[in-house]
């Protein structure tokens, strides 16, 4: 990553936060720190995320100011409303600035054991998949149950989340298993198209496919029996919604991105 | 591992000479393109470095008044006209004497296009096959895009914009095809350029894009932009809305509506933007929406180099914007050609066709020469990369 971009999050954030780099995507950089933003003594031992979107130089001014804004403000609210939800794990939103770009998220999850990474659900996934583990244990069933279940709510809630890969699933220990979360809400939008929730389903299944391709029939058919679960619990209401999502969602695997180009 | 020495040359030579015939918009290419025959291609995926020489690159290009576009019928009459006029002038300067001897194979574009333009020159394919006895090849015009710009510029795996008058894609390959990531919901950049370009009557040669970039650049207060719907969804864009809208700024611009106040002054009645204004914002926020989807399927696919084609990627801004974009991205790298080879050409109808004919894909019956409006990107075969 550029120095560049550090000089200009430390400019926004003030000379005494440090912050260290985590990821970096097409249009946000994600650091962690230990400082949090406007409670000085809540101590250094919890670690939270700034989510910065820098300036882009090839754009005019005018269009990128307009665009951040829009874009942080959009994220930020969304995940303030989604945290109300009853049973969504999201991040909780600390700070937000909309003119500079960035927001301050709650830090979670932690390291895998035995030096597997960061616990995603992707590093999560390989873990198991390595030597020494078994990849239909039941932790990893249950744990991708968990992240159905997190997605149908989201669904069920009539909102979108638009980027869902196994790397944008963050996983917490809990006693005896692991709690999913849901992270990056850049893409994400409130609708209830059932179309936006086949795409988004569609999306997930590609997403595991391409990074877990030896199981990924397993861990597409649990990850959908817990999205199921929570239609279902529904009653008949839930039931003939979930019906439909189903249907559209066979219906845009089908279809796939074979749209035809006119003019 | 690809073997591009699959078929030998015509007569025992060791070169292949492809002749190449484009027409699927408005503009009539012929090409002239020789390939060497070199060991190292028996083996490796280096389609992108095949030492290429082209013997001739002819263009005609059918130009309308101001104000207006080409239509179908129109275009595909200047086709018909040109075409064995260009065919003829392209030999001459290939000096190639005896077509039935020296080609290996014609290659003509397949889709997608027009399709009457596109009609009048396999109609010449198929004529120029038969006379001479060469094996005929029907290419996909975006790959024959892709191919050409890789050669030229030696680029091996890049994430391609696509960005002409019928065409707005952001491609990569991936297993045997060009996998599209990203594109236009309606319609394309160039046809968003080419309708405003026609609102404001200005000249359609050499092209109307060409033109507008000329006004943009004369624009004199660049610090303000007008503010344009700005409409990227993910890895895909729409331009249909912004084309409405400054179609409407500019009507309301010529008749002098001095009640649109993003226009005028609504004290004073002062005009406040000129038509170069117009043309820089709207170049602006359509290139700052393109090199953002480029951005996001680079992030996606984990590559660092970008690779612009189409009569779009000609635009200076649009290769300064992009080359910005890269310079803030480890090790990011641009490629772009010139108008020879941008612009709809017939050598890079012969470079894509020649590779396939390397590959052993030839015609074999007159049936499957038959045009097509629809040509998906991705339904091609790439059985020349790895």
């Amino acid at each position: 990553m550029s120095q560049d971009i550090v000089k200009k999050i430390s400019s926004c954030l003030g000379p005494n936060i440090p912050i260290e780099s985590v990821a970096q995507g097409a249009e946000a950089v994600v650091f962690s720190t230990t400082v949090h933003p406007y409670h000085p003594n809540a101590g250094t031992d919890k670690k939270y995320i700034v989510k910065y979107r820098p300036p882009k130089r090839y754009r005019h001014p005018s269009i990128d100011q307009a665009l951040t804004k829009r874009r942080t403000l959009g994220e930020s609210r969304l995940l303030s409303k989604l945290y109300l939800i009853e049973g969504l794990n999201v991040p909780k939103l600390i700070a937000c600035d909309p003119y500079n770009g960035c927001i301050w998220l709650e830090f979670l999850g932690q390291e895998l054991p035995n030096g597997n990474g960061f616990s995603n659900l992707k590093n999560f996934l390989w873990m198991y998949a390595s030597k020494g583990y078994n990849p239909h244990d039941n932790v990893v069933k249950e744990t991708l149950h968990a992240v159905g279940q997190q997605i149908g709510l989201l669904h069920w809630n009539d909102y979108c989340h638009g980027d869902l890969t196994s790397s944008n699933i963050v996983l917490g220990k809990v006693k005896d298993g692991w709690k999913a979360y849901l992270i990056d809400f850049g893409l994400s939008s409130t609708s209830n198209l059932v179309e936006d929730k086949g795409v988004d389903l569609y999306v997930l299944e590609r997403a595991i496919m391409s990074t877990h391709s030896s199981y990924a029939d397993d861990y597409n058919a649990w990850l959908l029996e817990g999205f199921s679960q929570v239609y279902q619990s529904q009653g008949s209401k839930g039931e003939t919604k979930l019906k439909e999502v189903l249907n559209r969602f066979n219906e845009v695997r089908l279809r796939g991105r074979k749209r035809s180009m006119i003019g | 591992m690809v073997n591009l020495n699959t078929v030998r040359p015509k007569n025992g030579r060791d070169y292949y000479i492809a002749l190449g015939l484009e027409g699927s918009a408005n503009k009539l290419g012929v090409g002239v393109l020789k390939h060497p025959l070199l060991p190292q291609h028996e083996d490796g995926d280096l389609s992108f470095n095949c030492h290429a020489e082209i013997l001739a690159n002819v263009r005609d290009t059918y130009i309308t008044p101001p104000g207006e576009g080409f239509l179908p019928r129109d275009t595909a009459r200047h086709h018909k006209n040109w075409c064995i006029r260009l065919i003829k002038q392209a030999l001459k300067e290939a000096s190639i004497v005896n077509p039935s001897l020296d080609i290996d194979v014609i290659c003509f574009t397949k889709g997608p296009g027009m399709g009457a333009p596109l009609h009048s020159v396999a109609i010449a394919a198929r004529t120029c096959s038969l006379l001479w006895e060469v094996p005929l090849i029907g290419v996909n015009h975006c790959v024959g895009h892709i191919e050409m710009g890789r050669e030229i510029t030696k680029a091996v795996n890049p994430v391609v914009l696509y960005v002409s008058g019928g065409n707005t894609q952001v491609i990569a390959y991936s297993e045997k095809r060009y996998r599209i990531f990203g594109e236009t919901l309606d319609i394309a950049i160039g046809n968003c350029l080419d309708r405003f370009a026609r609102t404001l009557r200005i000249p359609n040669a050499p092209s109307p894009g060409y033109n507008i970039e000329q006004l943009a650049k004369r624009c004199a207060n660049k610090e303000t932009l007008l503010e344009l719907p700005y409409t990227v969804k993910g890895m895909d864009l729409s331009m249909s809305g912004i084309l409405a809208y400054i179609d409407s700024l500019a009507k309301d611009l010529f008749r002098g509506n001095k009640k649109n106040k993003t226009l005028f002054d609504p004290k004073t009645g002062e005009q406040k933007v000129t038509v170069e204004d117009l043309c820089y914002s709207l170049q602006e926020n359509l290139f700052a929406m393109l090199v953002e989807i480029t951005e996001r399927a680079m992030a996606h696919v984990n590559s660092n180099q970008v690779l612009i084609v189409g009569g779009v990627g000609c635009n200076v801004r649009l290769q300064e914007m992009m080359q910005m974009m890269c310079e803030d991205r480890a090790n990011g790298q641009v490629h772009a050609t010139d108008e020879r080879f941008c612009i709809d050409n017939g050598v890079m109808i012969a470079q894509a066709g020649l590779l396939q004919y390397r590959m052993g894909d030839v015609v074999k019956d007159l049936k499957e020469t038959v045009v097509t409006q629809k040509f998906r990107t991705d339904e091609v075969y790439v059985a020349w990369r790895e």
